[in-house]
């Protein structure tokens, strides 16, 4: 499902660069890199509050969340870095909000 | 019952030590009350604030982590919401996850030790034996391009 829909959108730009679609497949095998999820990887089990070092890199500029597309934590680590930040959150270790 | 909770409490950057300790066997002598037990105690010192919480910019962090019921923790929380030195804190009750986290542990250097066995290999990583991290990606803006495709 996922080769499918990066083949649309390969598609889609492909348009300007139709004359170049020997160059372009050459390219898309390793257009995306596959996302692993940094805690699964890392073997990191435990997701915790206090450690404001590790959950910095998932709090970007504006305070939000980073969302799972972009970082590619799974699921059950997304969700568990969520209550680790909400936490840090109250007591001021990490903001809610920039300006 | 007892269980097990973390206790992290933001006190005024106004206090003194001496106030900051006297906080310290204020909740020791609840715990004490009520029957539990303050396993560790964690002076983090003065930090900064991430936001402004009133007129404060710093604040003291202090952890404890205690085992006891419920009812005891209900009451540290009530005791520390009316004390005007606490600026901020926190309950967390902890000794599920870590439960959790143990297990999975375990059982990871076990599955790890049994293929390592069954491969003929000695049940511990040998030092200097690594597939992974010393391939290290400098091509990590990839990461951010995946978004114009969705």
């Amino acid at each position: 499902m996922n080769g499918k829909k990066s083949f649309g959108g390969g598609g889609g730009r492909g348009k300007a660069a139709a004359g170049q679609q020997g160059k372009d497949a050459q390219r898309r095998p390793m257009f995306r890199r596959r996302k692993v999820c940094k805690f699964c990887s890392d073997k990191i089990d435990d997701i915790n509050y206090k450690d404001v070092r590790m959950l910095m890199p998932f709090v970007p500029e504006r305070a939000k969340v980073l969302p799972r597309r972009i970082s590619g934590t799974c699921a059950l680590h997304q969700r568990k870095l969520r209550t680790a930040i909400m936490r840090a959150r109250q007591l001021a270790l990490i903001p809610y909000t920039t300006e | 019952m007892t269980r097990k909770y973390e206790l992290v409490y933001v006190v005024s950057p106004e206090a003194t030590d001496q106030q900051v300790a006297d906080l310290h066997t204020q909740i020791d002598a609840i715990v004490q009350r009520i029957g539990g037990q303050i396993e560790k105690t964690d002076n983090w010192g003065r930090r900064k604030l991430a936001y402004e919480i009133g007129p404060h910019k710093e604040g003291t962090y202090v952890l404890e982590v205690i085992n006891g019921g419920g009812e005891l923790l209900k009451e540290i929380d009530r005791r520390l919401k009316v004390i005007d030195l606490v600026i901020r804190h926190l309950i967390v009750r902890v000794d599920e996850e870590q439960g959790v986290v143990e297990r999975t542990r375990a059982r990871r250097t076990d599955t790890s030790r049994r293929r390592r066995v069954a491969r003929g290999l000695p049940p511990e990583r040998q030092p200097g034996e690594g597939q992974r991290g010393d391939v290290d990606d400098d091509r990590d803006d990839r990461f951010d391009l995946g978004e114009e495709l969705r």
